[in-house]
């Protein structure tokens, strides 16, 4: 009952306003031009712009002076606040999938200790990266490898030369590195990176894009050359598991917390998102609001709080990733088998994920 | 709401089948209702990837069936597949390799023989094993409820495949009086199981107008028949299909490309024409092997890369499983995909034991003539959905679902009626066997009377 009320006050009270404004509306519509009415269409098309765009500003307002109306009222009353409405997302929507991981699946656990990251997850192996690009590199290519370097402790770049990466694979192998990263460019843009994890792992292909590299950040900081944090957002998903355990892989697992310097791969709809951080805790000096200053007036006037707040700086490159394949074993571009390949027909639904 | 398009799976008829994976697990599936959705029933094994499956084969009989799995550590395991009893192990090591060798070879193929045999004998069971190295075993392996250990009766027949080069593919005729082998740098040749001795060798083909030469690298490989030894169907890693006669010519009769991905597996179909092949990439396709032509793809959210392939001996159906972790079961008529489970891990075989049916389960729980009372009702509803179509059009596509679904339900009961006929006639041979009590079948329990009856009150109706 109580509830019904609620909503249904607000309401009225919402109704009452929009006749007082519609009333207003319409002396100020009588007192101007109507926008159909002006017969330059330049002129025409700024007006009902103009008209549009306050009558827009206006709802948004209406409806957010309801809500603290009824948030009030339901205050005054003693009841709930009305719960805060959640707005309907593509990924709260989300068709279900059976394949998203649970925290109680024996199974799961058993896989990930037995899979071909394990060695690394568990700090066995310390990963050594090795870093080469296609055959033809330049301009943004050779600057992005340098930021990587930069981003992934024990990374070691190589000229690619006209070596085949199958040998190159080998190569790698024979010198105890733990992954390959193959920068793709095309037309001096890197535009898709090769993730392989060496012995026999997968390798993942990702379309690269929106790349920022760090002169072109503001306020940018420099990183440190600390072990960063890792933190790998929303990878849900056997698939998503397992494209998360292979990024992990390329990081060492014993982050040095004091150099505050962290690396995030966040995904949302399939993008992973990869940004690069320094962050600091400053104490920061607050004056005590003036309402609890008048009540604590007596003690002292100019009375401040501490407070401990985290500042973020970006530096490093930004980039976004989408995952193309996933193969297993290492890269065979011939006789390969995959893990996942995208195809055509999966994308038949806006609210189908797989990461 | 959002409109999400779900594609509605039609549904399987009571399957049964048994999936292996690389944590070494087997996973019992099922479909229990008519036309249903196939669960995970049983899962066998404690998870550990050095267990994982290689191989898998089942001899699928009406008494005593069994399954075999060849596991990376060098072991064949026996199991019963009706409760995953483990009856039998054998080391690939000592019945393999000769002396000196140390390391474990990794087995490629595994056949368990008897399937065709008159009488499928209860304790003696031949198997026919191949290293990845070419050395191809047959021996037979006691199998005994009591002891998990082996005792092997004869000493195993070793012969060396090939001398250099890895075997990938193997298989054993309908007949189990030839087998096949083919691998990377190894020409599909066959061998005669009796003798041991081999019969023929297949010739590459030649380089091609730009003299290029494709090197040997067979991924599949299978006889077009059951009944003809003499037709080969076969997978390569360059995305070839090619059908080789042996009595024809030693190069391939045919050849077709096909898509851009290694082929992983060819199966053959029960008409002795049609291969169903699976790639790397996860496309599903079906060849007529008499003209050569693709008779279609099967067309899924199939994803990961296609390791196995199964085809009902009775129902259109095959199972296909594969890297992505799912089992799908599909129409082979129509070629739509009829349901899929998934199954958590990578799968590496899917073995289907077709002596099940749920009749089985409901007889051994209700009465036959409440059953034939759901039959009726079932034809009843069959004639409702004309009128209610005419009423609202919004319902239209779900009551054409049902019919669909009803009209399915009757083909697969007529196709599981003639099944039940020929099961009920072999059951009276089987009855002879002294069987081990743990063994038999589920149906015997039901009683042997119950199911005539059944269907005698089917028809009634009818």
């Amino acid at each position: 009952m109580a509830d019904r009320k609620r909503k249904r006050d607000p309401a009225g009270d919402g109704a009452k306003a929009e006749e007082e404004k519609g009333s207003r509306d319409g002396k100020e519509k009588k007192r101007t031009l109507l926008p159909s009415l002006i017969k330059n269409k330049v002129k025409r098309m700024a007006v009902h712009a103009k008209v549009k765009r306050e009558k827009r500003i206006d709802k948004k307002k209406k409806k957010a002076k309801a809500r603290a109306d009824a948030h009030k009222r339901a205050l005054e009353l003693g009841e709930e606040p009305p719960p805060v409405s959640i707005p309907r997302t593509i990924e709260n929507t989300r068709e279900p999938d059976e394949t998203v991981c649970k925290p109680d699946d024996e199974e799961l656990f058993v896989g990930n200790d037995a899979d071909e990251f394990s060695n690394i997850l568990k700090q066995e192996r310390i990963p050594k990266i090795l870093i080469t690009t296609c055959r033809f590199n330049s301009s943004r290519g050779p600057a992005f490898i340098q930021e990587l370097l930069s981003v992934i402790p024990n990374a070691h770049y190589f000229k690619r030369g006209t070596y085949e990466l199958k040998k190159i694979v080998e190569y790698a192998n024979n010198k105890e590195f733990t992954s390959i990263i193959v920068v793709h460019t095309n037309r001096r843009e890197p535009d898709a990176l090769l993730l392989i994890n060496l012995s026999d792992g997968p390798t993942a292909h990702f379309k690269l894009s929106k790349l920022v590299l760090r002169k072109d950040i503001k306020n940018h900081g420099n990183p440190t050359s600390h072990k960063p944090e890792l933190v790998l957002n929303n990878f849900t998903t056997r698939l998503g598991h397992r494209v998360g355990r292979l990024i992990q892989s390329l990081f060492p697992q014993d982050p040095y917390f004091r150099g505050r310097r962290v690396v995030t791969f966040h995904n949302q709809r399939d993008f992973i998102f990869f940004r690069h951080h320094r962050y600091v805790f400053e104490s920061k000096e607050t004056k005590v609001d003036s309402n609890d200053a008048k009540a604590k007036s007596a003690k002292g006037k100019n009375l401040t709080q501490t407070k401990m707040i985290a500042r973020l700086q970006e530096c490093g490159p930004r980039f976004t990733l989408k995952l193309i394949s996933l193969q297993h074993g290492t890269f065979d571009s011939k006789g390969g088998e995959f893990e996942w390949v995208h195809k055509p027909e999966m994308d038949t639904s806006r609210r189908r994920f797989f990461l | 709401m959002p409109r999400t398009t779900t594609v509605e799976c039609p549904g399987c008829p009571p399957l049964r089948a048994l999936t292996t994976d690389v944590l070494g697990l087997v996973k019992v599936v099922e479909v229990r209702e008519k036309v249903g959705m196939p669960k995970v029933v049983e899962t066998w094994g404690p998870p550990d990837a050095s267990r994982s499956v290689v191989a898998a084969s089942l001899a699928d009989r009406k008494t005593n069936p069994l399954l075999a799995v060849a596991r990376k550590n060098g072991l064949v395991e026996f199991l019963n597949p009706l409760n995953g009893n483990s009856l039998a192990t054998v080391k690939v090591k000592d019945s393999v390799s000769s002396s000196n060798s140390t390391e474990d070879e990794p087995v490629a193929g595994l056949h368990l023989l008897g399937m065709k045999g008159t009488k499928p004998s209860s304790k003696l069971n031949k198997f026919l094993m191949c290293t990845t190295k070419g050395k191809a075993c047959l021996r037979s392996v006691t199998v005994g409820d009591a002891s998990p250990g082996s005792s092997l009766v004869d000493s195993p027949i070793t012969w060396n495949v090939c001398g250099a080069g890895s075997v990938l593919c193997s298989s054993v005729d309908g007949n189990e009086n030839f087998a096949l082998f083919g691998g990377k740098g190894v020409e599909v040749n066959v061998w005669d199981l009796e003798k041991c001795s081999k019969t023929w060798t297949a010739k590459s083909p030649p380089s091609n107008s730009l003299g290029i030469f494709s090197p040997t690298w067979f991924t599949a490989a299978t006889f077009l028949s059951k009944e003809d030894h003499r037709k080969i169907a076969a997978g390569t890693n360059n995305h070839q299909v090619r059908l080789y006669d042996i009595s024809a010519q030693r190069r391939p009769v045919l050849s077709i490309n096909f898509r851009e991905s290694p082929v992983k597996v060819v199966t053959e179909d029960l008409d002795g024409y049609t291969v169903y092949i699976g790639t790397g990439c996860g496309d599903l396709a079906s060849f007529d092997m008499r003209t050569g032509k693709l008779l279609g793809c099967f067309v899924g959210k199939c994803s990961g890369s296609i390791r196995s392939i199964a085809r009902h001996p009775r129902l259109p159906i095959i199972a296909s499983c594969g890297l992505d972790s799912y089992l799908r079961f599909w129409d082979t008529k129509t070629r739509q995909l009829l349901s899929a489970v998934f199954l958590k891990q990578h799968l590496t075989s899917v073995v289907l034991d077709t002596h099940f049916s749920a009749e089985e389960i409901e007889s051994a729980d209700q009465p036959s003539d409440l059953q034939a009372n759901d039959h009726s009702e079932v034809e009843n509803e069959e004639e409702l959905p004309p009128k209610i179509r005419s009423k609202i059009s919004r319902k239209k596509a779900h009551n054409k679902n049902k019919a669909d679904k009803i009209s399915r339900e009757a083909q697969y009961d007529e196709m599981s009626n003639d099944n039940e006929r020929t099961t009920i006639d072999s059951t009276d041979d089987d009855d002879d066997d002294v069987l081990p009590a743990t063994t038999k079948r589920r149906k015997s329990l039901g009683g042997n009377e119950k199911p005539p009856k059944h269907k005698k009150s089917k028809k009634s109706i009818g």
